[in-house]
């Protein structure tokens, strides 16, 4: 079980990233789009912090045994979607980029 | 389609990464070899002197800002083709191992046979530069493999001096593989329902600069061609 003290801990540095992250929006530092998915994670930790009981039932309901397993599996999980889709946008990055130096040397040469 | 060869605007693409000792050669060699063609080349940011010899020397180079790869840089060669309105690009390796004599050849083959892609082989006279063994045997792995998935046989599916028409050229405008491009592009086009044939070629050792794939990659080039083929494939 979570004591008050860990709970508390986890609230602070829960508020301490979404002022981070917010902050990085504000200074147009990551888009929106791309905080959104952490802050939703957050938003997430926060709810399960507050109300440790919704873990337990979870875990019971994904026939895990530990609360504390199923929190390891399903960030494991996460962090494997996020890092897939951060490739699927790298891979639409460098093409575009491709584009723009095919364009840029093209451009030049006809000037 | 047909064809009438003497009003044809006919383009050589010379990708080249530091290729600042061979390319003035290549070069020359085309001028003198190949009249009937324009060329460009291509300068994939190379970090030699290969721009400032393209420079002085006047030669009509595209410089890329920055290194794209063979893929890419052979690509912006494709584009350019379309932007100027070309009718048939050839592809010449700027470390000279293409000899540009040979252009007249494929272009008589392109046309009279109505051929979209006419490719020089080392493999059908087997003769001059044939590779190293280990290349070799995965050179007809590559044959095998799209002789298996397309039913043509391709014999130097690598080769690098590939001749098309406008029909590919813009194919490959649209689309084209960013790195080890030729086996991929060629099935591409096969299974577009192009017209792919090849004409015996001898090939030089390249004479100076260092080959695009060292022997550490080409693990990693047998099975990333692989897959791209079979990606291809099922597209």
């Amino acid at each position: 079980m979570m004591t008050i003290r860990l709970q508390i801990i986890v609230v602070v540095l829960m508020i301490l990233s979404f002022v981070f992250i917010i902050n990085l929006v504000r200074k147009k530092q990551i888009e929106l789009k791309y905080a959104l998915m952490w802050l939703i994670v957050g938003g997430i930790v926060l709810v399960m912090d507050c109300v440790p009981k919704l873990m337990d039932v979870l875990a019971a309901q994904l026939g895990i045994a530990s609360p504390v397993n199923m929190l390891f599996f399903l960030g494991f999980c996460f962090s494997l979607v996020i890092i897939f889709i951060l490739t699927i946008v790298v891979s639409r990055l460098s093409v575009r980029i491709k584009n723009l130096a095919q364009e840029i040397a093209l451009y030049e040469k006809d000037e | 389609m047909s064809y009438n060869k003497s009003t044809m605007k006919k383009l050589i693409i010379i990708p080249a990464f530091n290729e600042e000792v061979n390319i003035e050669r290549t070069v020359e060699n085309i001028k003198k070899d190949a009249p009937g063609f324009d060329y460009v080349i291509i300068n994939d940011c190379s970090t030699d002197s290969t721009r400032k010899i393209c420079e002085e020397k006047g030669y009509r180079v595209v410089n890329l800002p920055i290194n794209l790869g063979i893929g890419g840089a052979v690509q912006t060669g494709y584009k350019y083709a379309l932007r100027h309105d070309y009718d048939v690009v050839v592809q010449v390796d700027g470390d000279g191992q293409h000899d540009p004599k040979y252009l007249e050849m494929m272009f008589d083959e392109l046309c009279d046979k109505e051929l979209d892609m006419v490719i020089g082989s080392r493999f059908i006279a087997k003769e001059g530069f044939q590779s190293s063994m280990i290349r070799r045997v995965g050179i007809i792995y590559f044959t095998k493999l799209i002789k298996l998935l397309t039913g043509v046989t391709i014999t130097d599916p690598t080769s690098g001096l590939r001749m098309v028409n406008r029909k590919v050229i813009e194919m490959f405008v649209k689309d084209y593989p960013k790195d080890y491009p030729e086996p991929e592009s060629v099935v591409a086009i096969i299974k577009r329902g192009c017209d792919v044939r090849e004409i015996p070629v001898i090939m030089k050792q390249r004479q100076g600069g260092v080959s695009s794939i060292s022997p550490f990659k080409s693990v990693y080039y047998m099975i990333k061609v692989t897959l791209a083929i079979v990606i291809e494939k099922i597209r």
